[in-house]
């Protein structure tokens, strides 16, 4: 039984254009919710939005789990200076994606598979620490998939490459509203996206684990 | 190499794409450029638009290639053209154009069509031939905007079409260079 704590989607250009959590303690994510805001809505676990109330659309799976950068706080578009951004959470993003990326690049180093088109040559998959294991996936548009999990999970890479290729590029590629830009990152918003994601993970994370 | 390109596209038209009907799709790109025609009333300027049409929906297209098949980055731009036109152009069109005319560098190589499925139950009036008009110039820039998601900036234009008299459609590629991939920026 696989555990997932949360996964980072990034962009081609570096940037974090999606993350969720599931089971996650002392999140950058709660605090900031708990302190900003005293409407319950968005401690239980809706977006930081400015001038929204508080959203209480019908969610498609009930309790959400939160989710960061919406356009009003993600660098690319934010509207004024004085929109709300979580800045503990943009360096967190960074810091992953910067571990992220010199991994990949040491290890398609040694491969001598370097090179400046990047890519994952060299085959990066998984790191573990004794509380974590944390799961690559590359696709070769560049569009970069990290997935925490409890140290116990051996490989996700067929989880993560059927998040990319059934829900990434189903619900995402193929948004007509989600504007594909070579200058700017675009965050995703989109609540089907949301909703499969996370019942996908619900489903892996309580189917049993095949003997390997 | 070649014969896996052409298995890959094959099994992919047949298995993981779902089909629309093939006069919907002709007909709802004929009105489309008819439209075009007249809102812009100017060839150069419809090729223009067709391109940019193009480039939006490549860039999204190489995801939606590389999710339904399992290939990977290609060696290099020979490897790349046979997968656009035996697995690209075959799960999207059906048709798989030949691949001629390498330059000498090996950075240009064309595609020629001899069935273009857009083609079918169009004519063009003498005017829009006269006027440079290239009808199927969307095709051009869904091939840019797709290689240009796997870090290859090209151009990519029409030579030759069937609807302007000549015997052979041809799309010819260019690799203009290869794309870096973008380094995170640095702390401030």
């Amino acid at each position: 039984m696989v555990v997932a704590y949360n996964i980072y989607i990034f962009d081609r250009h570096c940037e974090c254009i999606f993350y969720t959590e599931w089971n996650r303690l002392n999140s950058p994510l709660a605090a900031d919710a708990e302190t900003d805001r005293s409407s319950k809505d968005l401690v239980r676990g809706n977006q930081v939005l400015t001038g929204d109330g508080g959203s209480s659309r019908s969610s498609v799976d009930g309790q959400r789990p939160l989710v960061w950068p919406t356009t009003a706080t993600s660098t690319a578009h934010r509207v004024s200076a004085e929109s709300p951004r979580n800045v503990a959470m943009e360096e967190e993003a960074k810091l992953v994606y910067g571990v992220v990326y010199s991994t990949r690049n040491i290890i398609n180093k040694l491969n001598s598979k370097d090179s400046p088109q990047g890519g994952n040559p060299g085959g990066f998959m998984s790191f573990a620490t004794n509380t974590y294991r944390l799961h690559y996936y590359e696709a070769p548009t560049g569009v970069k998939f990290v997935l925490n999990t409890d140290v116990g999970a051996t490989s996700m890479q067929p989880v993560l490459e059927m998040i990319y290729r059934n829900i990434y590029v189903e619900y995402v590629v193929k948004n007509p509203l989600f504007r594909v830009d070579p200058k700017t990152s675009t965050p995703i918003e989109n609540d089907y996206f949301r909703a499969v994601l996370n019942n996908y993970i619900r489903e892996i994370s309580s189917a049993a684990v095949p003997a390997s | 190499m070649a014969k896996q390109y052409k298995a890959a596209g094959e099994e992919a038209w047949k298995n993981n794409v779902e089909k629309v009907n093939a006069e919907l799709f002709i007909f709802t790109y004929g009105s489309l450029v008819v439209q075009l025609m007249r809102d812009y009333e100017d060839c150069a300027a419809v090729n223009a638009q067709l391109d940019k049409m193009g480039y939006n929906i490549g860039v999204r297209l190489a995801d939606d290639i590389l999710a339904r098949t399992s290939l990977e980055r290609c060696a290099d731009l020979h490897a790349t053209a046979e997968a656009v036109a035996k697995v690209g152009f075959k799960m999207f069109l059906n048709v798989v154009p030949t691949v001629v005319g390498w330059s000498a560098d090996s950075r240009e190589f064309s595609l020629q069509l001899d069935d273009n499925p857009l083609n079918d139950f169009c004519e063009l009036p003498p005017r829009a031939v006269q006027d440079g008009l290239w009808y199927s110039n969307v095709l051009c820039g869904v091939v840019r905007g797709a290689l240009e998601m796997l870090h290859m900036q090209t151009e990519v234009w029409f030579v030759r079409d069937v609807l302007r008299g000549d015997d052979a459609s041809e799309i010819r590629v260019r690799l203009v260079r290869m794309l870096d991939e973008e380094v995170p920026a640095g702390d401030d």
